[in-house]
């Protein structure tokens, strides 16, 4: 425990931290669109920090650029999963939890899904 | 396109003349040649170049800040025994245009405080957001305009729309 290394191991300690309370918010947030907001957020920063601490402890270009492709690629495709699986659910009628309006008043409309997947030549 | 191929060739030569091509030298390079882009925005036409290029730095700034705010918040409430989640789902009516310039805004709004972009209407019109912790619709409303003003001087005149925006103010 002698070779502490502030630069390498607080971003890793913070983001080990975050990825912790994601796991803590998945289980306790009430249903699934709450519990988005853990998976998307708290994930995308917790693994960055982890990213960056590994980054940093080998501080070489290679592992530095890899660094920056990691991190565009989880900052480009988490919010993009996130938003599918929500429209996913919410179309499919999962219905959500609410203690204010629903102004989309869409829920169960798979029509509009299919419509989109049609348009895109998904399937 | 101009300024940015003009940034790439400076950088290019400024390795040449240190006799050294690595990414650290082509990152001073780059740093070197917007320098002279922006020193010079007349004589080489990159005025533009230069505004887009601060736009994108300052909203890369922006983003950093928000995400760390909305993690820390995140977090917080995943530890709170009786979390003020307060969720709701509500309508925002865009003034962003074009298919690029809405992707990046509801992936940003993914990450941003209280968000997580759930669709848009067929006309690309409205973008509808789950939101937790954002207080009353008009205040949620408010949030998310922020990040669309942060967003707004990346993609030009072409990409706005004034809308009926005055119910956020």
């Amino acid at each position: 425990m002698n070779d502490f290394n502030a630069v390498r191991d607080i971003p890793i300690l913070l983001g080990a931290f975050f990825v912790l309370t994601a796991a803590i918010g998945l289980v306790r947030f009430p249903d699934l669109y709450s519990r988005l907001h853990a998976s998307s957020k708290l994930i995308t920063l917790g693994s960055a920090g982890i990213f960056i601490g590994v980054g940093l402890e080998f501080a070489q270009t290679e592992a530095l650029s890899r660094l920056a492709a990691v991190l565009l690629f989880q900052f480009l495709t988490t919010p993009l999963s996130a938003y599918l699986i929500a429209q996913a659910a919410y179309l499919r009628g999962l219905k959500p939890l609410l203690e204010g309006p629903d102004e989309w008043n869409a829920l169960g409309k798979a029509a509009l899904l299919d419509e989109r997947l049609e348009e895109t030549g998904g399937g | 396109m101009r300024g940015l191929s003009l940034n790439i060739l400076l950088a290019i030569v400024w390795t040449l003349f240190v006799g050294e091509f690595s990414l650290r030298e082509l990152a001073i390079g780059v740093l070197l040649g917007f320098a002279i882009l922006s020193i010079f925005p007349l004589s080489l036409g990159t005025g533009g170049y230069v505004r887009r290029t601060l736009a994108l730095v300052r909203f890369g700034l922006f983003f950093v800040r928000e995400l760390t705010v909305a993690n820390v918040q995140v977090a917080l409430w995943a530890l709170l025994p009786h979390p003020p989640l307060h969720p709701m789902i509500i309508a925002y009516p865009l003034r962003l245009r074009g298919d690029n310039a809405q992707t990046v805004l509801a992936a940003t709004i993914t990450l941003m405080p209280g968000s997580v972009a759930m669709g848009f209407n067929p006309e690309r019109t409205v973008l509808y957001a789950h939101t937790i912790g954002l207080g009353t619709v008009p205040e949620a409303r408010a949030s998310l305009k922020k990040v669309e003003d942060a967003l707004l001087p990346l993609y030009g005149q072409g990409a706005v729309q004034s809308g009926p925006l005055e119910d956020t103010a």
